[in-house]
């Protein structure tokens, strides 16, 4: 063995190289404030690495991208680990980042003759930043799709050249294919290599001029071997357990519903961005684009000048601080506003229901060529909550929501239709102060008609005793998917009560007075045969001004089929859904 | 009283140096070994019991010549999944089918040998790959001495149902004297 180490020393000189790394002198000793640039090194490495096993199951294009993430993430043995590890060791870099700059910053290590050496590593922070921006948006989910489009249109602000190097990153005016060929090449390619050639360069400045001893030395001095590299060795063994620790607990990164420009969803970036996310809801965008940027720059790029006096380096670890306090502030308050925001949380939950709908339709049918999302747009789960909040939301409610969970601000003012044709639904519609009430009729002008105040306000305690049997045969006629239907002897039962004279109604009217059920006559109220069964519904939408139903009494409910508003198959889709499950 | 302080030091000094290599070591390797499960997952996936293959409908029986010469027909599969995309009705390969009586017999249009294309000839009436040089009879049997292919023409199960042709059509491990499918 050692024959074969010295003929490779013979040739290489591998031995002096590796006394020179490791003999390194640490003056003062080692210390646990030296750790971070190791840290990143290694966190560095772990994406090098796990990035390229990631490759191996990543197809950067509109229609492979979430599906190639998603059979990693759901399909590949560990692939959710693999993932999740290079999600997380990603933020905690931008951790490491932070503490390595504060500690150069607080020890005055930026100062010269280390000057270069502090530009040098701020170029690396914007490395690492970009390669943050350009790996979100890589899923193809609406999370990285939406936030990145924000990012990408704050590039257009740069004067003149802004636009074109908008084009050039996104690869067009639009998003698709060569947004995600580029930004992968820029994130697997491009950057990583920039940022391996500045890691060469910061580490042989950082060797030429050795370590900047933080005064007083604690120690009589020591060497890198192996006492510092223990101590850095300690805390890269600390970062990698808190990294397999978050990618554990969330089961992995988390991967959203594919991306689809139709589909709204709330941009917001990933968390260390969202100062600036949030900065920009009080300045204009140029700022965030170009003026603090530049500033940044200059004002890195003059540090070392400013910090070669005591009163210039108190100024600049000042200024740090400062800009710290202020992003914490700023992610605070972005955070804080977006959880008091109502409209924010349904967003988020719908996004949330979506993801899992898509995995559950992925699951039964797999996924078409023509991509995931054509899934959910075809889907008729999702095609009815969307046509409900787009379409019967801004009158009725779907258990006090528009269908999707988004809180509404307009009053209410149509019928509830959670559950709509239940026996549960129809018992509440048939009770006067529910029918009169807001979640009912009380925003129509049938609040102060026949019904509500010669036949609902005029039940006697005996008669409301009834109610909820005639709810049951009244909503056996629709069929409902989740309500069994009665039995022949159920059904005679109860049909000898409704169509009984002795049935004791005070003004004498009995339903079929006004109502018609199984007969051919027009009676004034609306039709009730079938009712709420598939065919009432969808005739019902197509026309609610047809005799069968409210006649000249409409009140505002458009006629979705007569006026073309809506084609045929969307009626059927609202159909279905209102009648698919009951109220919550 | 110097010796032990000696000896205490030089053993904290050797734990100091076990541990550091311990642990850079395990940050070393951690990276790569967080990808090797998903590395070898098609290998995992495939050392499981193969799905049943699939009928697939090819031809009529009528259209396969009376003589007994072969015809080539593309081999369409109601369903292929490949990763993440599952595809409906897309062709997965070609077949000679050859009538014998009231039943069929189908060759793979790949090659034993090293997975060339095969093709019929009419004027000698047999099988040549024209990648390297094997030659097969009607029957599938190899015909010269020393053919590169180590066996006869891969055949698949027919059936025949309502004057349709059906096929289970399969891949076979190439290059082995064995008939092994791929799964």
């Amino acid at each position: 063995m050692k024959m074969i180490f010295d003929w490779l020393d013979d040739r290489s000189g591998y031995r002096t190289l590796l006394h020179e790394v490791l003999y390194e002198k640490v003056p003062g000793g080692a210390r646990w404030r030296y750790v971070w640039g190791s840290c990143l090194t290694f966190a560095f490495f772990t994406q090098v690495v796990t990035g390229t096993l990631l490759w191996m199951f990543y197809s950067p294009s509109a229609q492979t991208a979430w599906e190639s993430v998603y059979f990693l993430q759901y399909q590949v043995w560990g692939g959710w680990f693999l993932r999740g590890v290079h999600h997380y060791m990603a933020q905690a870099m931008i951790v490491l980042l932070v503490l390595h700059l504060m500690q150069v910053v607080i020890d005055g290590a930026y100062r010269a003759p280390r000057e270069l050496n502090f530009w040098f590593g701020a170029l690396m922070m914007g490395v690492t930043l970009a390669l943050s921006l350009t790996g979100y948006l890589l899923p193809w989910d609406q999370k990285g799709y939406w936030a990145t489009a924000v990012a990408t249109n704050l590039m257009a602000e740069v004067p003149l050249i802004g636009p074109a190097i908008q084009q050039v990153v996104v690869g067009g005016v639009e998003y698709g294919h060569h947004t995600l060929t580029r930004f992968f090449a820029l994130h697997a390619g491009v950057l990583p290599a920039m940022l391996v050639g500045l890691v060469v360069v910061h580490i042989y400045l950082f060797r030429k001029h050795g370590i900047h001893v933080k005064e007083p030395r604690p120690k009589k001095d020591s060497y890198f071997w192996p006492d510092q590299i223990l101590k850095d060795a300690i805390a890269c063994l600390a970062v990698l357990l808190a990294v397999v620790a978050l990618t554990v607990y969330f089961h992995g990164a988390p991967l959203g519903p594919p991306a689809d420009p139709a589909n709204e969803f709330p941009a917001r970036p990933e968390w260390y961005f969202l100062f600036l996310f949030q900065l920009l809801k009080y300045v204009p965008a140029f700022w965030g684009a170009v003026i603090i940027p530049v500033f940044l720059a200059l004002w890195i790029f003059l540090q070392p000048f400013i910090g070669s006096t005591r009163p210039g380096h108190q100024l600049n670890i000042g200024f740090w601080w400062t800009l710290i306090a202020g992003s914490v502030a700023l992610t605070l308050l972005a955070f804080s506003e977006d959880s008091a925001n109502l409209r924010h949380s349904a967003a988020l939950e719908e996004a949330d229901w979506q993801a899992e709908r898509v995995l559950s339709i992925v699951q039964e049918e797999g996924i078409p060529p023509a991509g995931a999302v054509t899934l959910l747009r075809k889907d008729h789960e999702n095609r009815g909550r969307n046509l409900f909040a787009a379409n019967c939301a801004s009158c009725h409610r779907y258990n006090g929501h528009d269908g999707r969970g988004y809180p509404l601000d307009d009053a209410q003012s149509a019928p509830e239709l959670a559950g709509f044709a239940s026996v549960e639904w129809i018992t509440k519609l048939l009770n006067h102060e529910h029918y009169i009430s807001e979640e009912y009729f009380g925003g129509t002008k049938f609040k102060n008609g026949t019904m509500a105040r010669k036949v609902l306000a005029k039940y006697t305690a005996e008669e409301i005793a009834l109610l909820p049997r005639i709810a049951t045969l009244l909503s056996d006629m629709a069929e409902l998917p989740y309500q069994p239907p009665l039995s022949e002897d159920e059904r005679e039962e109860l049909l000898a009560l409704f169509y009984n004279d002795d049935l004791v109604f005070q003004d004498g009217l009995a339903c079929i007075d006004c109502h018609d059920i199984d007969s051919e006559e027009e009676g004034y109220a609306p039709d009730l045969t079938g009712y709420g069964s598939d065919e009432w519904t969808i005739a019902f939408l197509e026309n609610p001004e047809d005799e069968r139903f409210y006649g000249d009494e409409n009140d505002r409910m458009p006629c979705y089929g007569r006026d073309g508003k809506l084609t045929d198959e969307e009626i059927k889709i609202i159909s279905d859904w209102i009648r698919s499950r009951p109220s919550e | 009283m110097s010796d032990f302080n000696e000896e205490e030091s030089s053993g904290r000094r050797k734990f100091i140096r076990v541990t550091t290599i311990g642990i850079s070591a395990a940050c070393g390797i951690f990276p790569l070994a967080a990808g090797i499960p998903a590395l070898l997952d098609p290998v995992k996936k495939n050392s499981g019991e193969s799905a049943k293959v699939p009928w697939s409908k090819v031809a009529p029986f009528a259209s396969l010549p009376e003589d007994g010469s072969p015809a080539k027909f593309e081999v369409v599969q109601e369903t292929v999944v490949d990763a993440w995309t599952t595809y409906k009705d897309i062709p997965v390969g070609a077949v000679y089918l050859t009538r014998k009586q009231d039943e069929v017999i189908a060759f793979n249009l790949k090659c034993p040998h090293l997975g060339c294309a095969i093709d019929f000839r009419k004027q000698t009436n047999d099988y040549f790959c024209p990648c390297h040089n094997s030659s097969f009879a009607l029957d599938g049997s190899v015909t010269t001495e020393n053919s590169p292919s180590p066996r006869p023409m891969d055949t698949m199960e027919t059936k025949v149902e309502k004057g349709q042709v059906w096929i289970r059509f399969q891949q076979f491990r190439p290059n082995i004297e064995e008939k092994i499918p791929l799964s």
